[in-house]
């Protein structure tokens, strides 16, 4: 399996005045293409900020992280910036849809503001994202007028947009009922399956974990384990 | 453009905020451009009363003064005779006058002979200040004719023209003559031509018109003239034309303004006046757009946050601002402006009983484009350093928030 990311010795301390709180303490994370993983562990085990030092948003204390052959801890604000545009897609607890715009709209947001318009194309492709994930009858829905499940299927469809390798998902189930989360996750399971899409998902959920290909545990900013699920 | 949609939204999200808002903006402008428009008004009204009845740039020769002429090596002193019997006078006229016609927003030019005089009937005798000139220039300075209460203006025939309190202190009527010795020692029997009253005491009490023919002998100058005046269809540039036709000629050109002196320092005082309260309004209205776009960008971080962490650069964040900034200040100036011309037209029409305006208000002359431009760019402006702030903000403490 090609390793999509290698994170090796990744550390992160946070301060607070004169105060040094280490969170990370030399974690190493590998994830071929194609997986689906579970990243576990209690509250402060440093599973968020593992997630957003992968995904570009927070800058590691220490260690180097590779992302399909490049290595981008040291990349500029602007360079992050673009290489989460392209090759990164992030899916949150909460849906944090632009609230002024439509589901299409909302789902192509990322491929038009850096291109300085929202093309044909990309409606296109934001309709057909919004069908796969089954809301061909919402397209034009704004956003505040969706259901949380729905909203978080078009935050999975918008993060699938500009076609990224990775996608990243803090917990994605979190705010949802268990039929809504049931149906994201089948929806993330079924874009892993059919597109090869690398997915990192952060849950406190066991039971997201269980539909995971391999869960690893974060405890006390360490790797406490990792295994792989029957499928 | 996409940024421009993304604005708009973000307008539009909240109607009756942004609504607030423009209408704040338009606010502002509107007093500005009444502002403007009555400063405006108040010195075009007071200009024309000032110079309704004389010219806006006078010409006329240099005052001779005594000069010691030294002689190289020599130690000898001379003093020059300046004769204050024999009238300066401008002798090439003619060509001057050509010169001045050439200049743009030349309304009329009029050569004279002014002069002093005497006036005597019987007993009675009273000091006049006469103005000889071509007849049919007689209303190009001064609209005469009009102001004829008796007789009538025909100067060609060697009469004169009188005010009406003149004629009454000398017991005057016009087709009546009277004994004219001029400061040169000169006597004539002339007749009163024609009467007339401009309501200005000054004028109507000491002065004097004649055919500037007439006036030649009286005033010992058989070829040259003693003054040019002329009116411009925009007093407002009665300085540099005065400075340009000072420098062509070596006459001395009087602006009207320098006859005026405590009225052009009142309009000065009153211009600084309103360019204070102009300022005002700009600077309430740059406040107004850049706290509204400070609260906007705090209401917003979250949706900032997330179009950060999926990509969009902080240039575009920024654009999304300052483009709000764009159109609140061009929607307000836009709005300000016609509102403020409504205003000034209907406070235009207001009249007093006597069917003069109630308020010297100039619609036409309220700034506009200063106004459209200064707001447009002044929001813009205000919009920088929430667009900033925005472009700026921390994807995951946003989000995170």
């Amino acid at each position: 399996m090609t390793l999509l990311l290698d994170a090796r010795g990744l550390e992160m301390t946070f301060r607070n005045g004169d105060e040094l709180t280490p969170v990370l303490r030399g974690v190493d994370l590998q994830l071929g293409a194609g997986e689906l993983t579970a990243l576990l562990g209690a509250s402060g085990s440093g599973k968020s900020t593992l997630l957003s030092i992968v995904g570009l948003l927070l800058r590691p204390t220490a260690g180097t992280i590779e992302i399909s052959g490049e290595r981008v801890e040291g990349l500029s604000d602007d360079r992050r910036t673009l290489f989460r545009n392209h090759r990164l897609g992030f899916v949150f607890q909460f849906h944090h849809l632009l609230p002024d715009f439509t589901a299409t709209e909302n789902v192509a947001f990322p491929a038009a503001a850096p291109a300085g318009s929202l093309t044909a194309a990309m409606r296109r492709r934001a309709r057909e994202l919004l069908e796969r994930v089954g809301l061909g009858d919402r397209m034009d829905f704004p956003a505040t007028r969706l259901s949380g499940g729905q909203k978080q299927r078009v935050a999975i469809a918008r993060a699938l947009m500009n076609r990224p390798r990775l996608i990243l998902a803090d917990e994605p189930t979190g705010a949802l009922d268990r039929e809504a989360a049931d149906q994201v996750l089948a929806l993330m399971k079924e874009v892993n399956v059919e597109d090869r899409a690398t997915f990192l998902i952060c849950t406190h959920d066991a039971l997201v974990a269980e539909r995971c290909g391999r869960s690893i545990t974060l405890r006390d900013g360490r790797v406490a384990s990792s295994q792989s699920n029957p499928p | 453009m996409f940024a421009f949609t993304v604005a708009r939204r973000y307008l539009l999200s909240n109607p009756l905020q942004t609504a607030l808002l423009v209408s704040g903006v338009a606010l502002g402008v509107t007093i500005f451009v009444f502002i403007t428009a009555l400063i405006q008004g108040l010195a075009i009204t007071l200009t024309e009363r000032v110079t309704a009845n004389g010219a806006h740039v006078s010409l006329q020769p240099e005052t001779r003064r005594a000069r010691v002429l030294a002689a190289p090596g020599v130690h000898t002193e001379a003093v020059s005779l300046v004769s204050t019997f024999q009238r300066q006078q401008i002798r090439e006229w003619s060509s001057t006058l050509s010169l001045v016609r050439q200049q743009p927003a030349i309304a009329a030019v009029s050569p004279q002979i002014t002069g002093s005089a005497f006036l005597s009937k019987g007993e009675a005798a009273a000091p006049v200040a006469v103005t000889g000139l071509d007849p049919a220039d007689l209303d190009a300075i001064t609209p005469i004719s009009s102001l004829l209460t008796g007789g009538d203006s025909n100067l060609e025939a060697g009469g004169i023209l009188i005010g009406d309190r003149l004629a009454d202190a000398l017991g005057l009527a016009s087709g009546q003559p009277v004994l004219f010795r001029t400061d040169r020692g000169v006597e004539r029997l002339v007749t009163v031509q024609g009467v007339f009253r401009t309501g200005v005491e000054a004028i109507d009490e000491r002065v004097a018109y004649m055919a500037l023919r007439t006036a030649r002998p009286l005033f010992l100058l058989p070829e040259g003239v003693t003054n040019i005046e002329i009116r411009l269809t925009d007093p407002q540039r009665a300085r540099p034309l005065a400075a340009l036709l000072q420098g062509a000629t070596g006459l001395r050109a009087t602006p009207w303004q320098d006859r005026n002196l405590s009225l052009d320092e009142a309009l000065t005082a009153q211009a600084q006046t309103g360019r204070l309260i102009q300022t005002f309004s700009l600077v309430s209205i740059l406040i107004g757009v850049a706290s509204a776009l400070v609260l906007s960008t705090y209401r917003r971080r979250s949706e900032i946050g997330i179009m950060r962490a999926f990509g969009v650069s902080g240039a575009f964040v920024s654009r999304v601002f300052i483009l709000q900034g764009l159109m609140i200040g061009l929607i307000g100036a836009v709005s300000g402006c016609a509102v403020g011309y409504g205003l000034c037209r209907l406070l235009a029409g207001l009249t007093r009983a006597d069917g003069t305006a109630a308020l010297p208000i100039a619609p036409d002359q309220g700034g506009y484009l200063a106004a459209l431009v200064l707001t447009t760019v002044g929001a813009v402006l205000a919009s920088l350093a929430p667009a900033r702030s925005a472009a700026r903000l921390d994807p995951l403490d946003a989000i995170q928030q």
